[in-house]
């Protein structure tokens, strides 16, 4: 079997919107989100980035949570299940609350053992894991420091005391859904639970390329006939009272250095580029549908998905290997897969981190395999790195840019690594093909291919 | 017995139930009236822990057995110095 795949609706949280209409408007605008990062985390280490991309707080009445979801819920869980939600409003699927238990949703119209949820992360529940660490670690210590503090230590020692003591500080408990809570595949299962999907359920922990290894997954399922609609995505969601989780990426030598003028520190493809912008996260969810199935029922098409590909570089943990010859193998196969030439690819959304490493190597790839004339932007330069959702927001991107013949520049590039058409100015394309490729820590490569639709 | 706790503990019962607050009794047993498992129990107290700002460790909680030892048992809580 061999059907036809189409985007019918979609979903998204991330640092410069929430919701598709938003983010889109904002991602046309160049809109990109840097701050400091929090004072707090400076207490605990020298950090050689100082900006990173936060989330905005966000509507609960978007993430559709009750209290009790909430508080055994991850937040990256929460994230998942909230752009779900759009995601299935969006392609016109009515959620029909259960009659026993008002907080879980039925989608009428879609044959529940035939959905599959097929969603990416990096890291999984990792805020959960370290909140409930910090209090194992310091809570029993805490006290008896604090004891002593309080009632024998001698009067000239208490301000050092102090001082311990509030970096010492930790949550109120070690959370009792603690496992359910960080367990990499927690998000695709709290999607399936809140939207009673009963078809495959599957995570996949492919680091920087999560989200599009699902999406692309997902589009296979969907062809082949085992299930007539995927929710597809990826989410992450990286953020600790102590900043240790930007701590691991720092000491890797892998984030933005030169944040002397932050709006401009973020500069893939640049020259000056020193590395990525930490994002806090976010999420995207795409409705993967058999095209029959979408026509039976009137659904507006975003995009068709033709084709995806991933490979393995077998080099390094955390560097590309030279040449790149496993991705030029990947993205061969991922056009091969969508039956096109690479001359009939007019756009692609690039990995582009704004490391020295992946952006020189990558506009080597594309160059090597698409050529000079291919228009090329990397979403990464608004958002910064959302590692285990970036995929799939970037393959958000790409179908919204087939949609409506236009796409984001790649902001702060002002002198090209590569001469390449890099997108630097807004405007009406005529895109019917295009390509969104990820590349991950471990050494995975992934493209999936999109094509206007009608 | 405090007015506030009891609508408060009923209504953080009735969420984990997803049941109307008037049909929870106070002398209802957790188990055998409400059929609260294990997990249900957990989901209860950090509904709790949530509504009125005081760690409830596990420990702390045996011998609960009624709504009412629940409501005993949150004023008793309540009257130990907030946690700093």
């Amino acid at each position: 079997m061999n059907r036809r795949v189409v985007i019918t609706g979609a979903g998204v949280v991330s640092s410069i919107g929430t919701g598709v209409d938003e983010f889109w408007h904002n991602c046309l605008q160049a809109k990109s989100v840097v701050a400091p990062i929090p004072e707090n985390w400076k207490r605990y280490a020298n950090l050689h980035s100082q900006i990173w991309s936060p989330l905005p707080d966000i509507n609960p009445d978007y993430l559709g949570v009750a209290r009790t979801e909430r508080l055994q819920l991850d937040p990256v869980s929460m994230l998942a299940i909230g752009a779900a939600r759009e995601a299935f409003e969006r392609a016109g699927f009515n959620l029909v609350p259960d009659a026993e238990r008002s907080r879980l949703f039925s989608i009428a119209g879609a044959d529940a053992a035939r959905t599959g949820v097929y969603l990416g992360t990096g890291i999984g529940g990792v805020h959960t894991l370290l909140h409930s660490h910090t209090h194992h670690l310091f809570q029993r210590a805490r006290a008896t420091l604090k004891d002593y503090s309080e009632n024998r230590a001698p009067t000239q020692d208490r301000e050092m005391l102090d001082g311990v003591l509030a970096l010492m500080a930790h949550g109120p408990r070690y959370h009792p859904f603690q496992v359910s809570m960080l367990m990499s595949n927690a998000s695709s299962a709290a999607v399936a639970i809140k939207f009673s999907i009963t078809g495959p359920n599957v995570t996949y922990c492919v680091a920087c390329a999560s989200g599009t290894v699902a999406v692309g997954n997902a589009y296979c399922a969907v062809r082949d006939g085992c299930i007539d609609i995927a929710i597809s995505g990826g989410c992450e969601h990286l953020d600790d009272e102590h900043g240790s989780i930007f701590r691991s990426y720092d000491i890797a030598g892998t984030l933005v250095r030169d944040c002397a003028d932050p709006q401009a520190a973020n500069r893939p493809f640049d020259e000056k580029r020193s590395g990525f912008l930490f994002s806090q996260g976010g999420a995207a969810m795409l409705i993967l549908e058999d095209l029959e199935h979408a026509q039976r029922r009137g659904a507006t098409i975003m995009a068709e998905v033709i084709g995806f590909a991933e490979t393995f570089d077998a080099h390094s943990m955390m560097s590309l290997a030279p040449g790149g010859e496993q991705i030029e193998r990947m993205l061969r196969a991922a056009l091969a897969d969508a039956g096109v030439g690479a001359h009939d690819v007019d756009y692609i959304n690039a990995h582009g981190t704004g490391t020295k490493n992946n952006d020189e190597t990558e506009a080597e790839i594309i160059d090597r395999v698409f050529g000079k004339s291919v228009r090329v932007n990397s979403t990464k330069s608004l958002l910064g790195h959302a590692i285990g959702a970036s995929g799939a927001i970037e393959i958000l991107v790409t179908a919204l840019s087939l949609r409506d013949q236009t796409t984001h520049i790649c902001r702060n590039l002002e002198a090209p690594l590569r001469d390449l058409n890099f997108v630097r100015t807004a405007g009406q394309f005529d895109l019917r093909v295009a390509l969104s490729q990820s590349f991950a820590f471990g050494g995975h490569n992934a493209a999936v291919v999109l094509r206007r639709f009608g | 017995m405090n007015n506030d706790v009891q609508q408060r503990v009923l209504k953080a019962i009735a969420e984990v139930l997803e049941r109307k607050e008037e049909e929870i009794r106070l002398d209802a047993s957790l188990r055998d009236d409400l059929a609260f498992d294990s997990l249900k129990q957990m989901t209860l107290f950090i509904l709790l822990e949530d509504e009125f700002h005081r760690t409830m460790p596990p420990d702390d909680l045996l011998g609960i057995a009624t709504v009412k030892d629940i409501i005993d048992f949150i004023d008793r809580k309540l009257r130990e110095p907030a946690p700093t």
